[in-house]
């Protein structure tokens, strides 16, 4: 198997640690890395000799999703009426999560898609700010400001659940 | 030591590692003279634990078979049409507010995949199954010493003449049950463990209108779901016991449940 083969297969763990934090459902992820796998298969000449493996995979995957995310967007909410919510969280059954996993990955997915992106890829991934900024494709001072919100929607978020739980326990 | 003002942002950039090491000395003398940006910054620091822990299992897991095939070619060339799922998962997730145990249910369908009434019956069950069976102290809503009271409650509430079935001959003891929310409807679930403390579960519900049954594994080494669907009722019995036993105790619990529903 040639070397940038055998260096795409070796991203893959990180590259479906990132796209679950980013859609929760799992197969909905494996299929995020998928697409990003074909791109990049496509695209293996543009890889230049030298540059992380890691950086460029996930700059396309974080590209893919971030178009997707738009697109959705724009089609507003008539092209998501279909979607039933039960079709939609989609939280495979074979997760076995804590619930202390299973709140702050809610919490995770209630924050906007590029709250989400910055925070993942510095708090989980370890990408430095200028790393993480130049994958998303944003100032550092955007990234930053993002991470920032990110982390204060999160804690406002698991607060809300954590209330939300005592007043359960008190009402039984 | 450099001498500046500090502010929240160093919060994020010291936790990411991105405070100069010159400054970390004044930033630390700046944290303890600041007790609520101390608080500030363990919050985020045992935050960020949370999320990378929540995570942390992903880098174990095989690599499925198509991710590997694609990378090394072996995808047939109609096989390799682009994914167009995931963002359907992207777009509901704009439109959820964090899904509580409600959504987690409503949740375990997939997406766009095909939904029978079993494979709902039995996916609540196993959902049900593991969230429930692995809980020591919080198992079950009311425990067996209630029995009584267990069966007319939830008889009530699920609107079926439920009698708990007795699994000892199976070596299974009733541990208690619960109410669990099942699509529009309502479902009770029992739970029962054996002398080992292995635990099956009992899953019952009114919503059902067609008749059929079956085994269903949601997942390769996840526990397993036998069930049966009637007009008004289904049932599944989930556990991971070897599949042969599953089927015994199942048969055996379905038995006596439907005796007692018609009783």
């Amino acid at each position: 198997m040639d070397e940038k083969k055998a260096a795409i297969l070796g991203e893959i763990p990180r590259l479906r640690r990132y796209a679950r934090s980013l859609l929760r459902d799992r197969d909905a992820a494996d299929d995020l890395v998928q697409d990003c796998l074909e791109r990049a298969l496509v695209r293996l000449d543009n890889w230049q000799t030298g540059e992380s493996p890691r950086r460029w995979l996930f700059t396309i995957m974080h590209h893919l999703f971030i178009d997707q995310m738009r697109k959705v967007n724009r089609r507003g909410e008539a092209a998501m009426l279909p979607l039933e919510a039960g079709e939609a969280v989609a939280q495979p059954a074979e997760q076995v999560e804590s619930i202390a996993s299973r709140e702050i990955i809610d919490a995770l997915q209630a924050i906007s898609p590029d709250r989400r992106a910055a925070l993942v890829m510095v708090a989980i991934e370890g990408f430095s700010y200028a790393e993480a900024a130049n994958i998303l494709g944003v100032p550092a001072g955007t990234l930053m400001s993002r991470i920032a919100r990110g982390r204060e929607e999160l804690r406002g978020l698991l607060d809300d659940t954590a209330r939300r739980r005592a007043i359960r326990i008190v009402e039984k | 030591m450099i001498r500046r003002d500090f502010s929240e942002r160093d919060i994020h950039m010291a936790l990411d590692g991105e405070l100069p090491s010159d400054e970390r000395a004044a930033y630390d003398a700046w944290l303890d003279a600041n007790p609520e940006m101390k608080a500030k910054s363990a919050r985020f620091t045992a935050d960020r634990a949370a999320l990378r822990a929540a995570f942390a299992d992903v880098l174990d897991e095989a690599v499925p078979a198509r991710l590997r095939k694609v990378v090394l070619g072996e995808v047939p060339v109609k096989a390799s049409v682009p994914r167009s799922r995931w963002w359907l998962a992207a777009a509901a997730a704009v439109l959820l507010v964090t899904g509580g145990l409600g959504g987690y249910f409503a949740g375990i369908d997939g997406i766009g995949q095909e939904d029978p009434a079993e494979d709902r019956l039995a996916e609540q069950a196993i959902a049900a199954h593991v969230i429930y069976a692995a809980e020591k102290r919080h198992a079950v809503e009311v425990p067996a010493s209630d029995k009584d009271h267990l069966q007319t409650w939830l008889s009530n509430r699920v609107g079926l003449k439920l009698v708990a079935p007795d699994l000892t001959a199976d070596g299974f003891q009733l541990v208690g049950g619960r109410l669990l929310p099942a699509g529009e409807s309502k479902a009770a679930m029992l739970l029962y463990e054996d002398g080992n403390g292995q635990r099956i579960s009992l899953f019952v519900t009114t919503e059902s209108t067609e008749n059929a049954k079956g085994t269903y594994a949601a997942a390769q080494d996840g526990p397993e779901a036998v069930y049966w669907l009637d007009k008004g009722y289904g049932c599944a019995v989930v556990g991971s016991l070897p599949r042969e036993r599953l089927a015994e105790v199942a048969r055996s619990a379905y038995t006596q449940l439907v005796n007692g529903l018609a009783s």
